[in-house]
């Protein structure tokens, strides 16, 4: 499979997000994405495993070979997953850049 | 912590719904996951997170794992993850049911009444037959009796010296222990109350192998000397003591103080209901002790009942033989003239045949009957699958010719079938637990072992297992023509789809089944009923209209002199008189149609020693206007009189049928009669006057020969005596002008006038008795009835069913042959030879079954052949119209065919 076209699914993007600082196990995800998802709906270690598995397929993660100290599977980013990440942030932000022009959104500066 | 691991078992057998390699690769990670989630935020949060990642992850999990199988095999049909493809046919499922309401809504409510019917009816003999009694090893506990075949009654009790002569003699038992029980009055901390004393000897306990859940049971030497303990039944410690435990505390029975020494567990029960005597299920217990008269008097006192539990090793065959050889042994403690003048046996019989052993045979019966309603049910199911399965040969035809493997075809069929068998089953779960609820109390109370029935773990596994093997019949029966037929010719024959002959075949022998099960059930409702019928126009001797009786115990204690207890009863019916509505008052020693009164051997005068001693008699004492009260009729002579009332004269009253016994031809007025043995010393009463024959017992049986006399004869010293409660345990009657029920406050306050402290127990009125005699019979018969009805109505359906849909196919050659000029009336009349023809087949088939089946029914009818002709005339009749119904319904459609609108079709 190629490099998934844009936009990520929501799933997807905080998962590559959570790893973006670096290698971690399937709960750690799960903490992190909580955190960047906000009150969406929370995501659980099955659907996490479930996405990681299609992005490892996808070449945007990667399994590393020594599991971590308690044993459990760690996922570290892959570069087609940074590039992936980073398109998708762009996208983002040029969609944030786009609703400020609209003055939708209140600016905060 | 505990909770904790369950809830971690629990995940790991839901991680078993994702794909295998997801599985293999994630699984210990979830379970860490889902470990770390439980302890850090609680097992709520962590559930409700696992249940929604479930909702999510799966359908993820799944459809990535076929592609990636897919990919690997390229197109190979079926070899998708078994989840995943269950989950898709259960969807698909849904869709199809939804899409043809009638046949889903037709086929789920008829699984839900036969599975239903057979929860509730199982429930039944669950509570009855195999629940298990709480005592250890029942099978090996077993019940001793006397008989005396002189006295025409089927069985005794064991009387205080018969009972220790075979305690000394027998070998076959580790223990025998006697109990009795009786009313007495509760008092103290709370309102009066009558509750069930069983008085028992200290082994009893022992032998049924249950101890005390709090303090103990009785000591051996308790049992010997009166000792004023007493130990209670879980049930009245909650009721009387709240929490703290009751041992070493007070118990006032009867007036007297008792200490509670022990209470037994909860869910203890003794003595089970079922057996003749004795059979009330205890409140509180007491140590039976003997008074020195009790001990060695012979030929009385055949009240006690007495329980024993096998050596090791000792068959019941052999106590049985065994006890009935100590007979001989114990008669020959009888004086000389007893011993003349009748016969004692021995019989030992097995303790759960006394407890179950009448019930047995009509909840067997019962059980088959329903299991009848549910094989015509699934009859008919498999009927409209089969329709069904016909009607979709095309569709499955077309999905077998686009690549469907067949045993893809065959999971789809079958999660269809699981489907509708399961929402039937829990539908049925559900009616059962309502007719169960609509079991009339009387029967569960009479139920031996029973306190409620209720729909329990077996019962609901019972329905399962039904639910699942009804599924797989349908799943795989109907459907196996269906896959056998090569598939591509439902594609070839067009637009038209049939059954194949194999159907067609198939269908009608269910229509024929359904048919014959009905009439069997049919007939076995009608000897029921009929039965049921005779029962009911027997005469009982008695009017019970409009009669209220309630029960009073006089405690020893400020009743320890006969004449205050023959005071009390005697104020308390000149009371009665007064409340306006009432026509007639009495005091009586026991009820017309119940067996609890006395039984006394006698002696007519002019008796010839020569002949078989007489049976015994029922004798009633009674003060009042007895014969009013219960409407029975004075044939000769008078009632007692006011002075015969207040002092002994010795008189007595006979019924008919002694006078025709014993002093045929003669006039019966001034003869004499005396209890016991023409030895005995018993002064001779004088009979003044004769009365109708009264049933004694259950309904249909012969009248008993019975003697009355007045209250006021009574003994002094049974009535003062502080021991038997009898003859100050009596049941005051009134019978009023007005409905009975409603003068129940009056008569309980006009007790309450002469003595305020003293209970009222078995508040009840006559029609109510008559009632609770017949219920088992009308219980039987209703229940029968209604499963005959559903019978019924099931195979008119089924009829019906295969009818229409055969119509439906035809409906192009039907048209045809209009066209061609055959009348409407020729249409009509060939449907219906179709459908009465199996209904013939089916009739013919039903009579035999019944003919044979009848036969099990015999012990439960009541003055009704097996063979009754009018039942076996009628139920051919009612069925043969259901069946007529059923196909005039599409007869008459098929001679509406238009055959421009069925050939254009064409």
């Amino acid at each position: 499979m190629k490099k998934p076209a844009a936009p990520l699914t929501p799933a997807v993007f905080h998962i590559l997000l959570a790893l973006a600082d670096g290698p971690l196990h399937g709960y750690a995800i799960m903490q992190a994405v909580e955190e960047s998802a906000g009150p969406t709906p929370p995501m659980g270690p099955g659907t996490i495993y479930g996405s990681l598995q299609r992005m490892e397929e996808a070449g945007l993660v990667k399994e590393l070979p020594a599991p971590g100290d308690d044993r459990r599977r760690t996922f570290a980013l892959q570069p087609a997953g940074r590039r992936a990440l980073a398109g998708e942030a762009e996208r983002l932000a040029r969609l944030t850049a786009l609703v400020r022009s609209k003055r939708l959104v209140p600016d905060e500066a | 912590m505990e909770r904790d691991r369950w809830s971690l078992r629990v995940y790991r057998l839901l991680l078993r719904i994702y794909p295998s390699r997801f599985r293999d690769r994630f699984a210990a990670d979830l379970e860490a996951d889902f470990a770390q989630m439980l302890a850090s935020r609680g097992r709520r949060a962590a559930w409700s997170r696992a249940l929604a990642d479930f909702w999510r992850a799966i359908p993820l999990t799944h459809t990535h794992d076929q592609r990636t199988r897919q990919r690997q095999y390229a197109v190979t049909l079926g070899a998708e993850s078994h989840m995943g493809s269950l989950l898709f046919d259960v969807r698909h499922a849904v869709r199809a049911l939804a899409k043809s309401p009638v046949f889903t809504a037709v086929t789920v409510i008829t699984l839900a009444l036969g599975i239903g019917a057979n929860s509730a009816i199982f429930s039944l003999v669950n509570a009855v037959l195999l629940r298990p009694l709480g005592y250890q090893e029942p099978d090996r506990l077993m019940m001793i009796h006397e008989v005396i075949p002189e006295s025409k009654m089927p069985r005794f009790g064991v009387s205080p010296a018969d009972y220790l002569d075979l305690d000394q003699y027998q070998g076959s038992f580790t223990d025998l222990g006697a109990y009795r029980t009786q009313s007495m009055e509760l008092s103290g901390n709370g309102d009066p109350e009558t509750v069930v004393v069983a008085q028992t000897s200290a082994a009893v306990f022992l032998l049924l192998g249950v101890g005390a859940a709090d303090g103990r049971t009785f000591l051996p030497e308790e049992d010997q000397a009166d000792q004023s303990v007493v130990v209670i039944s879980d049930g009245l410690r909650r009721r009387r003591f709240a929490a703290s435990s009751p041992v070493g505390g007070r118990l006032v029975l009867d007036r007297r103080p008792y200490t509670i020494v022990g209470v037994m567990p909860a869910g203890f029960q003794f003595p089970k209901r079922g057996p003749q005597f004795n059979s009330e299920p205890a409140d509180a217990f007491m140590p039976l002790v003997f008074n020195p008269f009790e001990r060695q008097a012979r030929g009385m006192f055949y009240n006690h009942s007495v329980i024993g539990r096998l050596r090791d090793g000792v068959t019941l065959d052999q106590a049985t033989r065994d006890t009935a050889a100590l007979a001989s042994r114990v008669q020959e403690n009888y004086p000389p003239q007893l011993r003349n003048a009748f016969s004692v046996q021995i019989a030992a019989t097995p303790y759960l045949d006394e407890i179950s052993g009448q019930v047995r045979r009509p909840l067997m019966i019962l059980l088959g009957a329903v299991g009848l309603v549910l094989l015509v049910a699934c009859a008919n199911v498999a009927n409209l699958f089969l329709s069904r399965a016909v009607a979709r040969q095309r569709e499955i035809g077309v999905r077998a010719a686009l690549g469907a493997a067949r045993h893809r075809l065959f999971q789809m069929l079958l999660v269809e079938s699981l489907l509708l068998a399961f929402t039937g089953g829990a539908l049925g779960l559900v009616i059962g637990h309502w007719a169960v609820r609509a079991v009339p109390a009387v029967i569960t109370t009479s139920l031996p072992g029973v306190s409620d029935v209720t729909l329990d773990v077996r019962v609901v596994a019972f329905t399962l297992i039904l639910s699942l093997a009804t599924a797989l019949f349908f799943g795989l029966v109907p459907m196996a023509p269906g896959m056998r037929r090569e598939l591509a010719d439902a594609l070839r024959e067009g637009a038209r789809t049939s059954g194949g002959r194999s159907q067609h075949r198939l269908q009608a022998g269910l229509v024929v089944t359904s048919v014959a099960f009905a009439f069997v059930l049919l007939v076995g409702a009608g000897l029921l009923i009929r039965s049921f019928t005779n029962l009911m126009n027997v005469e009982s001797g008695i009017s019970a209209m409009n009669v209220l009786t309630m029960d009073v115990t006089l405690p020893h204690a400020g009743y320890n002199q006969a004449a205050r207890v023959r005071s009390f009863y005697q104020t308390v019916t000149d009371r009665l008189l007064d409340i306006p509505g009432v026509k007639a008052a009495a005091v009586t020693s026991d009820l017309p149609l119940r067996v609890d009164g006395e039984r006394r051997a006698f002696t007519p005068e002019g008796w010839d020693p020569s002949t078989p001693m007489p049976p015994t008699i029922a004798l009633t004492w009674a003060h009042g206007d007895y014969f009013t009260t219960f409407g029975i009729p004075v044939i000769r002579g008078r009632t007692f009189s006011a002075a015969e009332q207040m002092e002994n004269r010795q008189v007595a009253m006979v019924s008919q049928n002694i006078a025709d016994t014993y002093w045929p031809g003669q006039d019966p007025i001034g003869k004499r009669l005396k209890w016991g043995l023409p030895s005995s010393p018993a002064p001779w009463q004088t009979v003044i006057g004769v009365v109708g024959d009264v049933v004694d017992g259950p309904l249909g049986s012969d009248p008993v020969i019975h003697v009355y006399v007045p209250y006021t004869e009574a003994a002094d010293q049974v009535l003062a005596s502080p021991v038997a409660g009898f003859l100050r345990r009596m049941r005051i009657a009134v019978n009023a002008r007005v409905d009975a029920a409603s003068l129940t406050p009056s008569v309980r306050g006009a007790i309450a006038a002469v003595d305020p402290a003293l209970a009222v127990a078995n508040v009840t009125t006559m029609e109510e008795v008559v009632r609770d005699l017949s219920a088992p019979q009308r219980f039987s018969a209703t229940v029968l009835t209604a499963f005959a009805a559903g019978a019924l109505l099931l195979a008119g359906i089924g009829l019906y069913g295969v009818l229409a849909f055969g119509v439906a196919q035809r409906t192009p050659e039907i048209g045809v042959r209009l066209a061609l000029g055959a009348g409407r009336g020729e249409v009509l009349g060939l449907v219906v030879r179709q459908g009465m023809v199996l209904a013939g087949v089916g009739l013919a088939l039903g009579l035999a079954g019944a003919l044979a089946a009848s036969r099990v029914l015999r012990a439960m009818l009541f003055e009704t052949n097996v063979y009754d002709p009018w039942t076996f005339a009628i139920v051919p009749v009612i069925l043969a119209a259901v069946s007529l119904a059923a196909c005039y319904l599409p007869a008459r459609r098929a001679a509406r065919v238009d055959p421009m609108v069925a050939l254009r079709n064409e």
